[in-house]
């Protein structure tokens, strides 16, 4: 009796709510309305009303007026400047780290080593990077010591008075070398081979064996290095209250916050990043930097703290494109058919993982090209050397191993004797095919795409 | 040391430590921050700014070799009623992505039209040799160079 009387009066005082709430809206608010749902929905391949259509980018005229805020352009009352030691040897020890002539310096408010860092280490999927040397260097472009002063100009020249005294250690730089068994390791354990995956379908040994003709190739590609035209950047503001505020270049600032909690040892709750405009990422501001060292620094000297990475920062410490080194071996009939293909991949990860583990999926997978090939063998490594670390980088691994199955494709077309847009549409994947993954694939276009832009650029003509 | 000079068509002055670049004078004592710090060593054009009518890199000069001359940075291309063509024509064909090498490339690229109002493809590209663009790629920034010399010659384009 008394749960129906509640009941009743919750509804009414519900009821009476909406009234409320019904009142205070505009009257002007138009109706809603419902539009034919079938027109919205385009049919398969078929233009959509949004294609064909201008649109300017709403940031454009800022860009244009000079009027965009990246983060070198804001600066906050008390701000000082900091400037980041690099190793400049790619393995060591690091027996002593003096920085107390450049805390001596005039204008030079706080240093800062990897001892400071509560937990030093991170990274998207092992946690397997300093923030700061503590202990080893893996690779020359590792911060060792942080500088904060008035400027930045001082903040540099405080950099030469840390005096570090190194004990060199065997380095590794060749990935092949890397993965030998007596070869030293980059970080402790029993293999630089962190990472591997492998492939299989149908039986590749029995493919060869039924080949006309078996390829082997070894291509390789070289490190890039994204080269956004706005380098890293961040300012720390370390508050009263116990919060920080990161101003940050970063483009991921999710998986930043997260990372920025671990490595300060604190409540996520606490850590607040204002993204801005980001001055050209291309995948290299997708993890921390030196977020959290700029965050203990204001946290020392109780000031907003700007680090903007040198040119030479940028090419020594921030993630580039990996290097592969692929092995091809492919099986074709007479007639140009794929009938088996091998690949080994080696991914040369640099010094930490950061996104390798993601880009050897990512090659893997696509690593047999968009054909039919019915036996396949894939096996993939990502390897540690004492390098320049490798990263995300437009394609993940993508661009790699399409150079590779391009080239191979090109060098079998032309030993067959056959029309290198033949031999591609022959194979290429159909309505229905399943990747190498056993993924079955709808709205497949290879071939229409293959055949239109041949004909766009003229490719009969070309040939001649 | 103490400089004199004259921004976007106002007298300035300021004293700088002798080290200070044009580039840190103008965006740390006047707070011109249109002109971009990219690599500090006069490869990538970020920094460009006009002195006395001539597209030159700003961190690759002193604050000491400015004295008594005329600077013109991005800030002072538009005004509250209007801005430049360039400006309106970057913004029309989605010219700049990231947005980071705008403000030195729209100054080249002035230069050129005060000096050659009718530049061909060529020209353009060269006008711009010293000013790197990492996301979209040069083409749509030498079309809009192109629009605007066209729209400032009078030959409005029709729409």
């Amino acid at each position: 009796m008394d749960e129906n009387v509640k009941t009743a009066e919750r509804e009414v005082t519900l009821e009476r709510l909406r009234e409320i709430d019904d009142d205070l809206r505009l009257p002007a608010v138009p109706e809603q309305v419902s539009y034919p749902i079938e027109t919205l929905i385009p049919e398969a391949r078929t233009q959509t009303p949004a294609v064909g259509q201008r649109a300017s980018r709403p940031d454009g005229r800022l860009h244009g007026l000079g009027q965009t805020k990246y983060i070198d352009d804001l600066s906050f009352p008390g701000m000082i400047h900091a400037k980041i030691k690099r190793a400049g040897i790619s393995k060591a020890r690091v027996k002593n780290i003096d920085v107390s002539e450049a805390e001596k310096m005039p204008g030079v408010m706080a240093t800062l080593v990897g001892s400071e860092i509560p937990v030093n280490s991170f990274g998207p999927s092992y946690q397997d990077q300093p923030v700061m040397v503590n202990g080893t260097v893996f690779h020359a472009g590792d911060p060792v010591a942080a500088v904060a002063a008035t400027t930045e100009q001082l903040a540099l020249d405080a950099l030469d008075k840390i005096k570090i005294d190194y004990e060199p250690l065997e380095a590794v730089y060749d990935p092949i070398e890397a993965m030998k068994d007596n070869a030293p390791q980059v970080h402790e354990g029993e293999s630089n081979i962190y990472s591997s995956k492998v492939i299989q379908k149908g039986d590749v040994e029995q493919g060869f064996e039924e080949s006309h003709r078996i390829y082997e190739n070894t291509f390789s590609t070289q490190m890039v290095e994204h080269v956004p035209m706005e380098p890293h950047a961040s300012i720390a503001d370390w508050d009263g209250n116990g919060r920080v505020t990161l101003h940050s270049s970063l483009g991921r600032i999710t998986l930043g916050r997260a990372d920025i909690a671990r490595t300060l040892n604190m409540p996520i709750n606490r850590i607040r990043i204002i993204a801005t405009v980001v001055g050209g990422n291309f995948g290299g501001k997708n993890e921390i930097t030196t977020e959290p060292i700029l965050a203990l620094l204001s946290k020392k000297t109780g000031r907003p703290v700007k680090g903007v990475y040198t040119r030479e920062d940028e090419f020594m410490s921030s993630t580039t494109r990996h290097p592969f080194i692929m092995d091809y071996k492919t099986g074709m009939s007479k007639d140009g058919k794929i009938l088996a293909r091998k690949v080994r991949l080696v991914c040369d990860g640099g010094a930490y993982c950061s996104w390798s583990e993601t880009t050897l999926g990512k090659a893997c997978i696509l690593s047999a090209g968009p054909y039919n090939i019915e036996n396949l063998y894939v096996e993939a490594y990502a390897v540690y050397t004492n390098k320049t670390m490798t990263g995300a980088m437009r394609g993940f691994g993508a661009p790699q191993v399409c150079f590779a199955y391009e080239s191979q494709m090109d060098d079998m077309a032309h030993d067959l004797g056959i029309d290198p847009l033949d031999i591609r549409r022959m194979n290429a994947f159909h309505e229905g095919s399943a990747s190498p993954t056993g993924q079955v694939l709808e709205s497949v276009v290879v071939r229409d795409s293959l055949e239109m832009a041949a004909e766009r650029f003229g490719w009969q003509d070309w040939k001649k | 040391m103490d400089v004199k000079l004259t921004i976007n068509g106002e007298e300035k002055s300021a004293s700088v430590p002798p080290e200070t670049t044009l580039l840190r004078l103008l965006r740390e004592e006047f707070n011109l921050t249109g002109a971009k710090i990219g690599c500090d060593v006069g490869d990538c054009g970020a920094c460009t700014v006009i002195v006395d009518g001539i597209a030159t890199n700003s961190c690759l000069m002193l604050a000491g070799q400015v004295q008594g001359r005329s600077i013109e940075t991005i800030e002072g291309l538009a005004n509250m009623d209007d801005y430049h063509p360039l400006q309106k024509n970057f913004e029309d064909l989605g010219s700049l992505q990231c947005g980071f090498c705008g403000p030195g490339i729209i100054l080249s690229a002035k230069q050129l039209l005060d000096d050659n109002p009718d530049p061909n493809k060529e020209e353009i590209q060269d006008a711009l040799a010293g000013n790197l663009c990492r996301c979209t790629g040069y083409t749509k920034i030498v079309e809009a160079v192109a629009d605007a010399a066209r729209e400032m010659r009078g030959n409005r384009k029709a729409a």
